[in-house]
């Protein structure tokens, strides 16, 4: 089966700047793929590389087989976007809005008339269909963007940091949605965003730090990298608890928050609170299982990590 | 393509039916210049059938340049509100937008131009005739205007507002067009400027059409037009940088 995407060394520079260094990336059709990192990690000219919008500066990329330098078009067709800042005229009403997003799909006639009503049923918009779009909510406004995105049907759909500014109820409804059309239509998807919780639904993630990947596999197996166990420690005592830990052959990481001290351990719950009894100084002692949280800050901040 | 440039079309005509004050702002030059500067002028200039008469056809081609030209400049705001990003990550890219934009700045062109042309039988004689041939010359000198915008807008990163584009880019063109003044009794330099000035040659062709005294041969005019339009197009479709667009001034350095 042909790759939803297939990235082979892909890299651009801005000017001096390396934006994105070498990515691999091969996802296979219907996956859910989460891109996660800090500002400036590469997130966003990863996607627009792979939306066709910027030249690679090395490597090459292929979506459903259409390279999307020397096939662009045929590249395109196979693509719905939502960017950083939504794609909609505030000037048109929300049908008028899809519409014209349909018709840039070459939809024309009944077919335009029949995605666009559909497009607006499957996001709740219809009673909003003729609010001009500057008057909506940006939850709203959201929502009308990725109809936008997803009314041509698109085999895959980039997302690049959807629920930025988005409450809670509107940040449900585009996950609710997102699930659907993956679900009745196969849709791949890959998306960024600067929320773990986000990430954890995803069956692939992909860690970008200063341009490239750090870590990539499932939520489970990049937690599983942190170890069993994570044990968050405060106060006097810290230093010397970090020291039996790595003595002992437990550590696998240390992200230091503040004052606070996460510890990978590879160790169950119980032996590690067993452990930390010999430590009475620590002010806070947290057990827990390791979060997609600790994985993305063990392999981001790769100078504070300890590797095993 | 066609659905792609229908949108683009249908998108940019219903804008205008929301931005009445710019539609109306865009007619309101052209009034102000010949009722208002016009009088002024009444009195020290006597031709033949007064100043009026004169700068009519040169209002006409102000209507159709502005209309026509800051449509095709809108090209670059777009690039502001995630639009633009839409345009050229659509199958069609580049080619549909362009195009598109061509189209319908030469329809908001041609409409502005028309609500003037069909006020003209205040300074002008005209004859149904004369319309029918001041709507042809209209729709020429708008897509002209409109051609030119777009290739403004191919050079432009972005624009601060319309009324910085109106004061760089489209009163020096029209002061140093026969609009307002004849060629022929410019001193050289201005001559000389006027005679390399795109706007010249509409407000030359309007004159044409609405039997005003022409400066220029029909020929030269219809030549002159045709050359602007698919020259600026040709140089705004390659100037175009997409990857400027899409990641701006600030990320390339």
């Amino acid at each position: 089966m042909t790759a939803a995407i297939s990235a082979i060394g892909l890299g651009r520079d801005y000017a001096d700047q390396r934006a994105l260094v070498h990515l691999d990336l091969e996802v296979a059709p219907g996956g859910l793929v989460g891109l996660l990192g800090p500002n400036g990690a590469g997130k966003t000219t990863t996607m627009l590389l792979l939306a066709t919008l910027l030249a690679p500066t090395r490597g090459t990329a292929a979506l459903f087989g259409h390279d999307v330098v020397a096939a662009r078009a045929a590249a395109r067709r196979t693509l719905g976007l939502v960017f950083q800042e939504p794609s909609i005229d505030g000037l048109l009403t929300v049908e008028e809005n899809l519409r014209f997003a349909g018709r840039l799909q070459d939809l024309g006639g009944a077919a335009l008339t029949t995605a666009v009503h559909d497009a607006m049923q499957r996001t709740g918009l219809l009673e909003k269909r003729d609010v001009r779009a500057a008057r909506l909510s940006g939850g709203w406004r959201r929502l009308v963007d990725v109809a936008r995105a997803t009314l041509h049907h698109p085999q895959l759909l980039m997302l690049d940091e959807p629920t930025v500014g988005l409450d809670p109820e509107h940040r449900d409804a585009l996950w609710h949605f997102l699930a659907d059309e993956r679900r009745t239509r196969g849709t791949t998807i890959l998306f960024s965003t600067h929320y773990l919780e986000e990430a954890e639904p995803a069956d692939r993630v992909l860690l970008l730090a200063r341009g490239s990947a750090v870590a990539d596999g499932t939520p489970a197996q990049l937690q599983a990298g942190v170890g069993a166990t994570v044990v968050e420690i405060e106060g006097p005592d810290t230093a010397a608890a970090i020291d039996r830990f790595r003595q002992t052959g437990a550590l696998t990481t240390t992200i230091t928050r503040q004052r606070t001290v996460r510890l990978g351990l590879r160790l169950e719950a119980a032996a590690a609170s067993h452990a930390l009894g010999d430590f009475p100084a620590l002010t806070r002692r947290v057990v827990r299982p390791p979060t997609l949280d600790d994985a993305y800050y063990a392999a981001t901040r790769a100078g504070d990590a300890e590797t095993p | 393509m066609i659905h792609a440039i229908a949108g683009i079309v249908i998108r940019d005509l219903h804008r205008l039916t929301r931005q009445r004050g710019r539609f109306i702002g865009g007619l309101a030059r052209p009034f102000l210049w010949v009722f208002l500067v016009g009088a002024g002028f009444e009195g020290i200039a006597r031709t033949g059938d007064g100043y009026r008469a004169f700068a009519y056809p040169g209002g006409i081609a102000m209507a159709a340049l502005f209309g026509g030209m800051l449509t095709g400049i809108s090209t670059v705001y777009d690039r502001e509100f995630g639009m633009l990003r839409l345009l050229l990550a659509s199958p069609f890219g580049v080619r549909a937008a362009l195009l598109g934009r061509l189209v319908s700045a030469t329809l908001v062109g041609t409409a502005q131009g028309t609500v003037v042309l069909a006020l003209a039988p205040l300074v002008l004689p005209m004859s149904p005739a004369r319309f029918a041939t001041g709507l042809l010359a209209l729709v020429l000198v708008s897509a002209a205007s409109a051609a030119l915008g777009l290739l403004v807008a191919s050079r432009l990163a972005s624009v601060d507002s319309f009324g910085g584009v109106i004061n760089v880019v489209l009163f020096p063109l029209l002061f140093t067009s026969g609009a307002f003044y004849p060629v022929a009794t410019m001193p050289p330099l201005l001559r000389a400027a006027a005679s390399a000035n795109p706007i010249t040659y509409m407000v030359d062709l309007l004159r044409h059409a609405l039997a005003r005294d022409p400066e220029f041969a029909l020929s030269a005019d219809l030549t002159v037009l045709a050359a602007t339009a698919v020259v600026s197009l040709i140089i705004a479709a390659v100037g175009f940088d997409p990857e400027r667009r899409i990641i701006g001034k600030k990320a390339q350095r």
